[in-house]
């Protein structure tokens, strides 16, 4: 797979709004207008009370580490020049029930903990050999 | 009638499915191996029809006594009705499904071939599975990563980051798992051991030749951190075959009957999406398991050999708790040491070998090898194996199939 297929797909509607939110250095959740649930992967209807009033929202950007992975094999050639990378998810503030999977940045390998807090910090992903790039929400250690 | 599936507090990310009580309505008659291997250039109905031929004449059958043929549909270029004409030269009636195959099909298709056999369309069926991923790799095409990222929620949220292949999943699970419960890579490791011995002494595993200590284990680098090389399964071509039949008319075949006792099957909520199943250091085992047990009226104490559907030794782990082996978070030292190995482990467990040291055949050959365990053919056999189990799962479902020998 060329490094093409690892950049996201920036017009698909279910998740056009979380990257329209990126570009703006928003993290930004569907919630439901009824119950209030944030609701993850984007559904079409509440995951808790069924209703389809959904309303993207942006959060906070910070979280928790909920688990992670060091990869350091190349599995792919577009993360060729990546590894070591950490990748994992984060367990969202506003609602630990919601699992962002994301890059760990600003830190070495050895220096991510559980249950570490981290913060979204946005940024343009770019592979090389590829003109595109997409700003992304990483996470790195939490500054405040 | 339906078998009660329903623990005290089931938990509520996934579900069992409802099957009918089939206990002891059908045995398996016939079972056979493609011969497993690394890249070997054979197509997929070629290695299914070694192994389908093979199964046929295990049970004393022809092909022409065969009149169902259960495959795979979810994967493609399976062994269907056309493919099995095609090959014997035969052209009877023949019922099909594509209810079946390897993962956690192969647990569910005797659920096929019964109902067929209730309703007078077949009387005896083969389940067909076979793949060529080790030839299709190195032609850089198919295989098990192609499939996850034509799922757009993994290309758009998942993929951008890393977060991909399978290894990566699993790693990222184990550390859950490690975290919550304190598993350790050393237990891991054994269950990365005992499938490398049983492996050494069964002819034709992809890993006969290659010893594995947990010193050596242990001094491997990281794969993808915390899971080595050695936590992860091979890429193979391979496939199996199994016959099956009323049991009052297996009986009459050439070998003893080995008697399906129950099946089960679950599924969890956020379908293959790893990352957001609510208990992320479960399986639906959880789900699949009491059902089968149930149907089979045991227990998980009554089980002699367990086979479980291993793409990585957490997922083998994950599953022993969560069918019921240990509780939930003592996997790990429930594992340890020799506890897995078929003789005088506490639970002899994948005794050809698995996944990770007999072949990536994603599951066929666990239920082959249940059968040969149960006849008392296998090559690491435990002795007087009376009830074995395999355990299948795609991350997605989970099925369980208890297996007994004949009364």
């Amino acid at each position: 797979m060329s490094a093409a297929h690892f950049l996201p797909d920036t017009n698909w509607e279910p998740t056009a709004e979380f990257w329209a939110g990126a570009a703006q250095g928003e993290l930004r959740i569907p919630r439901c207008r009824e119950c209030g649930t944030y609701n993850w992967y984007p559904p079409k209807t509440c995951h808790h009370c069924g209703s389809p009033q959904l309303r993207w929202e942006a959060v906070s950007g910070r979280g928790t580490l909920f688990s992670w992975a060091v990869v350091r094999h190349v599995f792919v050639k577009a993360f060729e020049e990546e590894v070591p990378y950490v990748t994992g998810l984060v367990a969202l503030e506003e609602d630990p029930a919601v699992r962002i999977v994301t890059r760990i940045v600003d830190c070495l390998p050895e220096e991510v903990g559980a249950d570490m807090r981290v913060e979204a910090v946005f940024r343009p992903l770019v592979f090389s050999g590829s003109e595109k790039s997409v700003v992304v929400p990483w996470f790195r250690p939490a500054t405040v | 009638m339906t078998a009660s599936t329903t623990p005290a507090n089931p938990p509520d990310w996934g579900f069992p499915t409802e099957f009918e009580d089939l206990s002891g309505e059908v045995a398996i008659v016939g079972v056979g191996e493609a011969d497993p291997s690394k890249a070997s250039g054979r197509t997929t109905h070629a290695i299914a029809a070694q192994a389908v031929e093979r199964a046929i004449a295990d049970a004393g059958l022809r092909p022409e006594d065969v009149d169902g043929v259960i495959y795979s549909g979810g994967l493609g270029d399976q062994f269907d009705a056309a493919a099995f004409h095609a090959h014997f030269g035969t052209n009877h009636s023949l019922f099909a499904s594509s209810e079946g195959g390897g993962m956690a099909w192969a647990a569910t298709a005797p659920v096929v071939a019964a109902r067929a056999i209730r309703e007078r369309k077949a009387s005896c069926l083969v389940n067909v599975f076979s793949v060529a991923w080790a030839t299709q790799r190195a032609n850089m095409v198919g295989g098990p990563g192609e499939f996850h990222a034509k799922q757009r929620f993994k290309a758009n949220l998942e993929m951008p980051f890393g977060w991909f292949p399978q290894p990566v999943y699993f790693a990222t699970i184990a550390r859950r798992h490690m975290l919550e419960f304190g598993t350790k890579p050393e237990q891991l490791g054994a269950i990365a051991v005992s499938c490398r011995r049983h492996a050494n002494l069964t002819p034709g595993a992809v890993m006969h030749d290659k010893k594995l200590t947990l010193e050596d284990y242990l001094s491997r680098p990281m794969l993808v951190d915390p899971l080595r090389v050695e936590d992860c399964c091979l890429i193979s071509d391979g496939g199996g075959a199994y016959v099956m039949t009323s049991s009052e008319r297996a009986r009459d075949l050439a070998k003893p009957p080995i008697v399906v006792a129950g099946v089960g099957e679950g599924q969890s909520g956020s379908g293959s999406y790893w990352s957001q199943q609510r208990d992320f250091t479960a399986t639906p085992q959880v789900f699949s398991a009491p059902g089968a047990f149930a149907m089979a009226n045991l227990s998980p104490h009554d089980v002699d050999v367990l086979t479980l559907y291993d793409p990585f030794t957490i997922a083998a782990l994950m599953q022993i708790e969560d069918m019921g082996f240990c509780a939930k978070g003592d996997g790990g030292a429930f594992v340890e040491g020799s506890a897995l190995d078929f003789d005088g482990g506490v639970l002899p467990y994948n005794t050809h070998g698995g996944m990770l040291s007999h072949a990536y055949v994603l599951g066929i050959a666990h239920v082959v090898e249940v059968v040969r365990q149960l006849r008392g053919e296998a090559a690491a056999q435990v002795k007087d194996a009376r009830v074995g189990v395999y355990g299948g799962y795609t991350g997605q479902h989970a099925s369980t199939l208890v297996l007994r020998r004949d009364a």
